[in-house]
C-alpha cells in the first residue's frame, strides 16, 4: 500500500498545525535558513546542484545548473522570481503550499535569494488565487515584523526585500520570459531567447525564474544534505513532490510522493481507486498539455525520466484520471479550446493552429466530423509541434495528437452520419 | 572574420550578427515577414526557419531554427533548401492564409506583397481551412494611411515602428490568440509624420498609403532612382511612373542618408509633378506689356540683340537663383554671368536652419531648410548671407540686367520691388509666379523629375537625381538652356549632358575635385573638401 513521504507537508499533515510564522519556528523552521547564511553561496549552489533537484514548474531543469548559469560580474542586480502562476489545468499544488505552508517556501526562497545573490525578489502569483495570495502576505509580513526579511535577514549582513506581484489571469505569464515582461509592467508573451532571462532577464538584469514548490525543496537540503535528499527518489529523479491529482478517483488532492513511485499505485491507493467503482479509460500524468496514457500504459514509476520514455511527461506533477464514462472528443475539445484561448498570439503556427484545430474537432462534437478532417486535425497538431516560440504550441499539440493517436475510435464515433 | 556555411557557401559574419543579416550581406535572401533590419527581433512569423546541421560544435539543433534570431557562429552547417526545411515554411504559409482574404484582386499590396510571393514559392498552393476566415471590423487611423486589419499576418512591424523608430507609440497590439489585432489606441489617430513608412514595412495590403489607394497596379510602375528634393537632407527616394504619369514616391535604403525612410511630406511631392496648370510650356517674350509665345531661336535672338542694345556694366547684371537647382544649373548660371558680363553678383537666399536631434535619428530626417541644395550654392560660392543685405546693396545701385532662375526670394516684397526697375529681366524655371508678372522672357525649363543633375545636402553629401519622366516638347533642362545662353552669347560652353557639367565643375571647384556622375553613383558621397 503506497502511502505518503512527508518532507515538505510534514507540518502540515500534523494535526492543529496553522502554518503561522510562530508554529513553523517550533517546528525547526528558518533552522536552514541561518545555516545556509553562514555557508558561502557558491556552497549552496554547489549543495543544490550536488541534490539533484529538478525544477517542479514542468520542464524539470536542474535547478543548481539554471542557478550556476547566472551572468556574473555585469554590474547590474541579479534576481531570483519566482513563478507562483499556477495556470496549468490540473495543477494546484502551489497553490496548497501558499495556503497552509508558506513559510517553508519562503525559507527556501531567502536561501535561493543569498545563493545568487538578489536583494529584492519577486512573486508571481496567478491573479486568481487571492486568498493564497492573502495568506501569502501575511506570511512575508510576519518575517519582516521579526527581521526574517528587511536590511539584515536573520541578523546576517544580508538585505532582503520580497514584493509580491499578482498577474492578470493570461496562463502564457507562466512561460518564464512571458512573465517577465508582465513584471515589468508589459503585455505578458514570451520573448524570443536568446538571450535567456540568466543573461537579460528582469530589467535586462540576470534573472532565474523557479517555481514555488522547487524551493520549498531547498531547506530540507540545506538541512539534511544533498546525499539525503538524492536517497528519496530513483537516479536523477530526487527528492519527494507535490502531485496533484484530481478527476475520476475517489480521493482526489495534493500529496507528497517520493519520485519513482508507480503511477497505479497513486492513482488506487492513494486516489482510492475509479470514482463510482467505473472502469479507467485514460490518465493525463502531468497536466493538461501533456500527452494522455491508456490504462495499459499506467504501470510504470511516476518521475521524469520514466515518463519521458513512456513518451509522455510529468510537467507540473498533475495527474488527471478519467474513466469510462468520458467523452474524449468533448475532453480533448475542451483543451483545445483553452489553449486557444490562451495563446498569446504572437507567433503563426499557435495563433493559427490553436484556433484552426478547435473548430475542427468542434465539428466532431457535433457530431459532423469526417475522416478527411481526423486526418487534417492530426497533422494540423503536429505542424504547431516544435515550431513556436514558446512551448504553448507544443501544449496544445501534445494532448490533441496523443488522443487522436490512443483514441481514434472515439473520434470515429463522431464522424457525421453520411460518411 | 568568421565564416559560416549556408548550403555550402561560405559566408563571413561580424560576431553577434544574425544568420539572416550575415546572409542578405552575402546576397542571400531567406523569406521573412516579421524579421526588419532597423526593428528589435521578435522572431514570431516562423517564415526564415533553417535547418542548422551543424550549430558550429559538431552538433545539430534540436529543431527548425529562425535564422533571424540565431547568432551566426564559427564553422555552423545551415541547410536552407533541403526537404524539412521546404516543408517547415510551407506549413507556415498554410498557417499565414488560413485567415487571410485572399483578396489580391482588391488589394494595392498585390505586386509588391511578401505574402503573395512567398505563398507562389514556398506555399502548396492548396487550402484546406473550411470555417469562415476572421473579420476585423473597419478602422479609421489618420490621414496618410488605411488600416485594413482581415489581411495582417500580425508581423507586428508597425507596432514596432512606432515604438522604435518614431518613438511614437501610436500602434499597439490588441487581444490575443487569433483575435489579435493591431491598431491605433481607443480613436486616437495617427500623429507621427513617418505613417507612410509603416506601409513600406508591411509585408502585406493592411497598412497602404491613402495617397495610392486604388491608383495603379504596383507592377505597372517604373521605378527611377533619384532624390526628393523637398528638404536638404535629400532623402533616397524611386519615382515610381506609368505612362510619364508620377504615382507615388518611395524611399530607397541609404544608410548615410535616410536609411529605409522618408517623411510623408517628401511622399506626398509627388504631387507637384502632375498635370500643372500653372506650367508655362513655350518660351515667351514681352512685346508691348504682353506675353507672346516664340520659338527657342527667335527668344536667344531677340534677347541676344537687347544685350546689346543694352550693353551694361559688369555691375549692372545680377543673377538670383533658388536653391532647388542642381549643382549643374548653378555652375552654368555662374559661368554665364562670368564670361558673358564679366559679373560676379550671383546671389541665393541664404537662411538659417535646423532640425530636431532626439533619441530617435529618423526625427533629423525634416530639417527647417526646405531646399534640397543650399551646400551646393555655398560650395559653388554663390553670394548669399542670412538678411539679403548683400542683394540689396547690389539691388539699390543700376541693374539693367536680372536672370531669375526657379522662385527666389519670393518672400520678400521688397526685392521684387527693387528688382522690377531693371531693364531686363530673364526668367528661367516652370511656373507663372510672381516673377514671371515682371519678366520680359520666360524660358520654360524643367521639373524634378523630367531631368536630371546633382544636389548637395545638408551634410556635404553630392547625390544624384535622374530623369523619371519625359518632358514636355518645347521645355529644355535648365543646364541646357544655360548652355545655349552661353554659346549665343559668342562664348565657349560645350556641354551636350549634365553629365559634362559636372565634370567640369569636378575639374574647376576644390570642393567637388574628381567627381564624376559615376563615383557619385546612386548612394552619393561626400564633397572632397567642406
Amino acid at each position: 500500500m503506497l502511502e505518503e513521504t512527508l518532507v515538505l507537508f510534514k507540518n502540515v499533515r500534523q494535526p492543529g498545525y496553522s502554518g503561522d510564522l510562530a508554529s513553523y519556528q517550533s517546528s525547526g523552521g528558518y533552522s536552514a535558513l541561518k545555516k545556509a547564511l553562514k555557508m558561502k553561496p557558491e556552497e549552496i549552489v554547489n549543495t543544490v546542484k550536488e541534490s539533484n533537484l529538478r525544477g517542479r514548474g514542468g520542464a524539470g531543469f536542474p535547478t543548481g545548473l539554471k542557478w550556476s548559469f547566472m551572468a556574473k560580474g555585469t554590474g547590474k542586480p541579479s534576481y531570483l522570481v519566482i513563478n507562483a502562476d499556477e495556470g496549468e489545468p490540473g495543477t494546484f499544488k502551489d497553490r496548497e503550499i501558499m495556503l497552509k505552508e508558506p513559510h517553508m517556501f519562503l525559507e527556501g526562497y531567502m536561501i535561493g535569494c543569498y545563493a545568487i545573490g538578489c536583494h529584492h525578489g519577486y512573486i508571481y502569483v496567478r491573479g486568481e488565487f487571492v486568498p493564497a495570495m492573502q495568506r501569502l502576505q501575511e506570511a512575508i509580513d510576519e518575517c519582516y515584523q521579526s527581521g526574517l526579511l528587511g536590511d539584515k535577514i536573520a541578523g546576517s549582513d544580508f538585505k532582503l526585500d520580497i514584493t509580491l506581484h499578482p498577474g492578470a489571469g493570461a496562463y502564457i505569464c507562466g512561460e518564464e520570459t512571458a512573465l517577465l515582461d508582465s513584471l515589468e509592467g508589459r503585455r505578458g508573451q514570451p520573448r524570443t531567447k536568446p538571450p535567456f532571462p540568466a543573461v537579460a532577464g528582469f530589467n535586462g538584469c540576470p534573472t532565474s525564474v523557479n517555481n514555488v514548490e522547487t524551493l520549498m525543496n531547498v531547506p530540507s537540503i540545506i538541512n539534511d544534505g544533498a546525499e539525503a535528499f538524492k536517497e528519496l527518489g530513483p537516479p536523477n529523479n530526487a527528492g519527494t513532490h507535490l502531485v496533484s491529482l484530481s478527476g475520476h478517483v475517489n480521493n482526489p488532492g495534493v500529496y507528497e510522493l517520493k519520485m519513482g513511485v508507480n503511477l497505479k499505485d497513486i492513482i488506487y491507493d492513494i486516489g482510492g481507486g475509479i470514482l463510482g467503482g467505473k472502469e479507467l479509460k485514460g490518465v493525463i500524468p502531468g497536466g493538461s498539455s501533456t500527452p494522455v496514457l491508456r490504462p495499459d500504459e499506467i504501470d510504470i514509476p511516476y518521475d521524469f525520466d520514466s515518463l519521458a520514455k513512456a513518451k509522455s511527461m510529468m510537467g507540473s506533477s498533475a495527474i488527471i484520471v478519467f474513466n469510462e464514462d468520458t467523452d474524449v472528443v468533448k475532453f480533448l475539445y475542451r483543451i483545445v479550446k483553452f489553449y486557444n484561448h490562451e495563446s498569446c498570439g504572437q507567433c503563426t503556427p499557435c495563433r493559427e493552429g490553436t484556433n484552426w484545430s478547435r473548430l475542427m474537432l468542434r465539428q466532431f462534437v457535433q457530431q459532423q466530423g469526417t475522416p478527411q478532417q481526423l486526418k487534417r486535425l492530426y497533422r494540423v497538431g503536429g505542424n504547431m509541434m516544435g515550431t513556436t516560440l514558446c512551448p504553448l504550441g507544443d501544449a496544445c499539440a501534445m494532448p490533441l495528437r496523443a488522443f487522436l493517436e490512443k483514441y481514434p475510435e472515439e473520434f470515429q464515433a463522431h464522424f457525421a452520419e453520411a460518411s | 572574420m568568421p565564416t559560416f556555411y549556408l548550403d555550402d557557401q561560405a559566408i563571413e559574419f561580424e560576431p553577434g550578427e544574425k544568420i539572416i543579416a550575415a546572409a542578405k550581406r552575402a546576397g542571400i535572401d531567406i523569406p521573412h515577414y516579421c524579421y526588419h533590419p532597423a526593428l528589435s527581433v521578435v522572431a514570431t512569423c516562423r517564415m526564415c526557419l533553417v535547418d542548422i546541421v551543424d550549430m558550429g560544435n559538431g552538433r545539430p539543433a534540436p529543431k527548425l531554427m529562425t535564422s533571424c534570431s540565431t547568432d551566426a557562429a564559427e564553422g555552423m552547417k545551415i541547410l536552407s533548401q533541403n526537404e524539412k526545411v521546404v516543408e517547415g515554411r510551407e506549413l507556415v504559409m498554410e498557417f499565414l492564409l488560413v485567415n487571410h482574404p485572399l483578396d489580391c484582386p482588391i488589394c494595392d499590396q498585390a505586386g509588391e506583397c511578401t505574402l503573395q510571393d512567398f505563398s507562389f514559392e514556398y506555399g502548396s498552393g492548396n487550402s484546406e481551412m473550411e470555417y469562415s476566415k476572421r473579420v476585423y471590423g473597419w478602422r479609421d487611423i489618420g490621414t496618410f494611411v488605411t488600416l485594413e486589419r482581415n489581411r495582417c499576418i500580425h508581423c507586428t512591424r508597425c507596432d514596432r515602428f512606432t515604438r522604435e523608430i518614431t518613438g511614437t507609440n501610436e500602434f499597439g497590439v490588441f487581444n490575443r490568440g487569433h483575435q489579435l489585432t493591431v491598431d491605433t489606441f481607443t480613436d486616437q489617430p495617427m500623429t507621427n509624420k513617418f505613417q507612410g513608412n509603416m506601409a513600406d514595412i508591411c509585408p502585406v495590403g493592411c497598412i497602404t498609403e491613402r495617397e495610392f489607394r486604388f491608383k495603379k497596379r504596383a507592377w505597372k510602375l517604373k521605378k527611377t532612382n533619384s532624390i526628393c528634393n523637398r528638404c536638404s537632407t535629400g532623402c533616397n527616394i524611386t519615382v515610381e511612373e506609368d505612362k510619364n504619369k508620377v504615382f507615388r514616391f518611395k524611399p530607397r535604403e541609404n544608410q548615410e542618408v535616410n536609411q529605409w525612410w522618408m517623411c510623408d511630406d517628401g511622399r506626398i511631392s509627388y504631387r507637384d509633378y502632375g498635370k500643372n496648370k500653372n506650367r508655362f510650356l513655350q518660351p515667351m517674350g514681352r512685346v508691348k506689356g504682353n506675353l507672346v509665345k516664340a520659338s527657342w531661336d527667335q527668344i536667344f535672338e531677340a534677347l541676344k540683340s537687347r544685350i546689346a542694345d543694352l550693353s551694361p556694366n559688369p555691375n549692372e547684371v545680377v543673377a538670383l537663383s533658388d536653391n532647388f537647382a542642381s549643382n549643374e544649373e548653378l555652375f552654368l548660371l555662374k559661368k554665364m554671368l562670368a564670361d558673358v558680363f564679366d559679373s560676379d553678383k550671383i546671389f541665393f537666399p541664404l537662411r538659417a536652419w535646423s532640425q530636431h536631434e532626439t533619441a530617435y535619428p529618423i526625427d533629423s530626417l525634416i530639417t527647417t531648410d526646405k531646399s534640397p541644395n543650399r551646400a551646393g550654392a555655398i560650395a559653388l560660392g554663390l553670394l548669399g548671407d542670412e538678411d539679403d543685405a548683400k542683394l540689396k546693396e547690389a539691388l539699390s545701385e543700376t541693374v539693367k540686367i536680372a536672370f531669375i532662375l526657379g522662385n527666389p526670394f519670393n518672400e520678400d516684397n521688397e526685392i521684387l520691388e527693387l528688382l522690377a526697375k531693371a531693364e531686363l529681366i530673364v526668367y528661367i524655371g516652370t511656373e507663372n509666379n510672381h516673377w514671371t508678372e515682371k519678366a520680359d522672357v520666360l524660358l520654360p525649363g524643367q521639373t524634378h523629375v523630367e531631368k536630371e543633375g546633382t544636389f548637395t545636402n545638408k551634410n556635404s553629401r553630392v547625390q544624384r537625381s535622374n530623369i523619371a519622366v519625359k518632358a514636355p516638347k518645347e521645355t529644355k533642362p535648365e543646364w541646357m538652356i544655360l548652355t545655349e545662353l552661353i554659346q549665343f552669347m559668342g562664348k565657349d560652353a560645350d556641354f551636350h549632358t549634365s553629365r559634362a557639367v559636372f565634370e567640369a565643375i569636378g575639374a574647376s571647384n576644390d570642393h567637388f575635385k574628381g567627381m564624376t556622375f559615376d563615383s557619385v553613383g546612386d548612394l552619393g558621397s561626400l564633397l572632397t573638401s567642406i
